[in-house]
């Protein structure tokens, strides 16, 4: 086992691997930039290094600092959280060269994921469904031909894309030109990558993802899924949960062997996530995330597995402590994410200071944070401020759990998403369960014309 | 304490503050614990943070001074002849510099001034806006 880890992230994430890291008797070194001095990650770690100021090219970002601060601190591996470098196959090979484990996969495995296009590739080889489509498109008029043979409407995607960025939905050819333009501009800017490929739009599908472990000895195991289709417009998640709800068990068991074999097939180590489109009874697969995710709490709720932990371990060199037949999902969990953002105004992110922040408790509740009373937002960062997590025997009691706990919620200073996701607790489609992609963006554009 | 006592204290620091010539101050007493910042004039250079050695009162030699700060995470080299409290810089020259995975990144006086406190020793880790030196114009 490890015997320091810095920890290159901030926000409930560092928290979240602080946790896991003294729980396993594992010290710590917090990295921070001037905006964080009074966060909570720097005060939890045993150790903390200011790398740079606020804006993140210059901190989280700024790879040269946050090795530095590794080596001098003493610490033997790095793990990296979710966003700022968590896929950056650079970073973890530098960590590398500078005898520092990197907590995730290969640096080779990151590149072939992190190049949308080449692990759709890799993934139909594998004999993996994926979403009707091309490879990389070099013109727009390349791009249209594709999109007349698959058929319209289309999804322009960035290759080096995530985040909703540098994707456009097209629903004709004379949309095609500009949307390839701002689509390519967007991801030049973004990810100084301006390449496209071109992707079937399904109607209104279901986001499913499956979380897979996989250690260095060959063991891998799959968690289950978790349904993320509550997404924002900007295609961000915002409601998560697991198991999928009125999933048909046969595509379940579908996702859930497909997810193993991908893993297999590219020799995946370390905790990952494979994200599939589920349009009736077709599952494509659209991306594997070479990370832990921020929805991870709901597989760890019905499964009983710190992910974080184990993480930590199969980097260490150590094998899975279970296998297949050891994991059986108990019960329902649905996370709400609550972000610093205005939820009338297109989830516009805001800043400021806090001047009142009440979690929720009670039975479970788990809330993961980094903020509190008094705290400051700063602009340069993710607007999510903290995760409230609800565990019930059925899904209905986890429903009825969250809407509890987002009432007792209080955050004041900043505008919220916390009343507008108590209120979509009570909508009867996502009562009902199985929704798309398109429900939220569908129930906004419902308020915005009775407005 | 009381919001009201805090509010005394800081009311009676910032004046402090202000006469010392700091940009900013922080302040912990027991639980409590508050960072003051003097408003920065157009144009005029924002100093690094001070550190805490700084705030003592019984280093009046600090006061009015230029802080030279690190602007990486790394090693400090103290650059030879090193420099010591007390000693005048005709101009500008390297005070040290910082080792950043091999790299060295120079710490340099901008400038003439007397050298009133070195915060570090040759081979100490430094982070980004530590102070290095002080030098009083």
């Amino acid at each position: 086992m490890f015997k320091k880890v810095l920890i290159a992230n901030r926000g409930e994430i560092a928290l979240r691997i602080n946790r896991a890291c003294h729980e396993l008797g594992v010290a710590t070194v917090a990295i921070f930039s001037d905006a964080d001095r009074q966060s909570l990650h720097v005060r939890h770690a045993d150790e903390a290094f200011c790398v740079g100021p606020g804006p993140v090219m210059r901190s989280y970002l700024n790879i040269p600092n946050i090795i530095s601060a590794a080596l001098i601190s003493g610490c033997d591996a790095i793990h990296p959280g979710y966003g700022f470098l968590a896929e950056n196959a650079r970073f973890a090979e530098i960590a590398a060269d500078h005898g520092l484990t990197f907590i995730g996969p290969k640096p080779a495995v990151i590149n072939a994921m992190g190049d949308k296009a080449t692990a759709k590739r890799l993934m139909r080889e594998a004999g993996v469904p994926t979403t009707p489509g091309s490879d990389i498109v070099a013109s727009v008029d390349e791009a249209r031909a594709v999109s007349e043979k698959i058929g319209y409407p289309v999804l322009l995607k960035a290759t080096a894309g995530g985040g909703g960025k540098g994707m456009r939905a097209v629903t004709g050819p004379q949309e095609l030109p500009t949307a390839f333009a701002t689509a390519q501009a967007e991801a030049e800017a973004s990810f100084k990558d301006g390449r496209m490929y071109v992707e079937k739009l399904m109607p209104n599908p279901r986001h499913i993802e499956v979380q897979v472990l996989a250690d260095e000895h060959g063991g891998v195991v799959h968690l289950g899924e978790r349904d993320c289709s509550v997404q924002k417009p900007s295609h961000q998640k915002l409601i998560e949960e697991a198991p999928a709800p009125v999933l048909d068990p046969a595509i379940r068991a579908r996702l859930h062997a497909i997810a193993t074999t991908a893993t297999r097939a590219v020799a995946y180590t370390n905790a990952g996530t494979l994200e599939f489109l589920v349009s009736g009874s077709d599952v494509y697969f659209m991306e594997m995330n070479t990370r832990i995710q921020v929805e991870h709490p709901v597989t760890e709720l019905i499964y009983g597995v710190d992910l974080v932990k184990e993480q930590i371990r199969i980097a260490a060199g150590e094998a899975l402590g279970f296998s297949q037949d050891d994991l059986h999902p108990h019960g329902h969990a649905i996370e709400v994410r609550v972000n610093a953002e205005d939820p009338q105004n297109n989830f516009a992110p805001a800043a400021g200071t806090l001047s009142t922040v009440v979690f929720p408790g009670g039975p479970g509740i788990r809330v993961d944070t980094h903020i509190y009373g008094g705290a400051i937002v700063p602009p340069f960062y993710d607007s999510m401020l903290a995760k409230i997590v609800a565990v019930g025997r059925t899904r209905e009691s986890a429903i009825l759990r969250m809407e509890r706990a987002l009432g007792e919620t209080r955050i004041e200073g900043v505008k919220t998403t916390v009343d507008f996701c108590r209120e979509l607790m009570n909508e009867p489609e996502f009562r009902a369960g199985g929704i798309g992609v398109g429900w939220l963006p569908a129930i906004l554009a419902r308020r915005a014309a009775a407005v | 304490m009381t919001e009201d006592v805090i509010a005394a204290r800081a009311r009676a620091l910032a004046g402090a503050l202000t006469e010392a010539g700091f940009a900013r101050l922080r302040v912990r007493d027991g639980d409590i614990e508050f960072e003051l910042r003097r408003a920065v004039q157009p144009g005029a250079t924002i100093p690094a943070p001070v550190p805490p050695v700084a705030t003592d009162a019984e280093k009046p030699s600090a006061r009015r001074d230029d802080l030279v700060a690190s602007d990486v995470v790394g090693i400090v080299r103290l650059t030879r002849p090193v420099v010591v409290e007390g000693l005048d810089l005709d101009g500008d020259r390297e005070l040290a510099y910082v080792e950043t995975l091999g790299i060295r990144n120079p710490v340099r006086s901008r400038g003439a001034g007397r050298i009133t406190a070195v915060f570090v020793t040759e081979g100490q880790p430094v982070e980004y806006g530590q102070p290095l030196f002080a030098i009083e114009r």
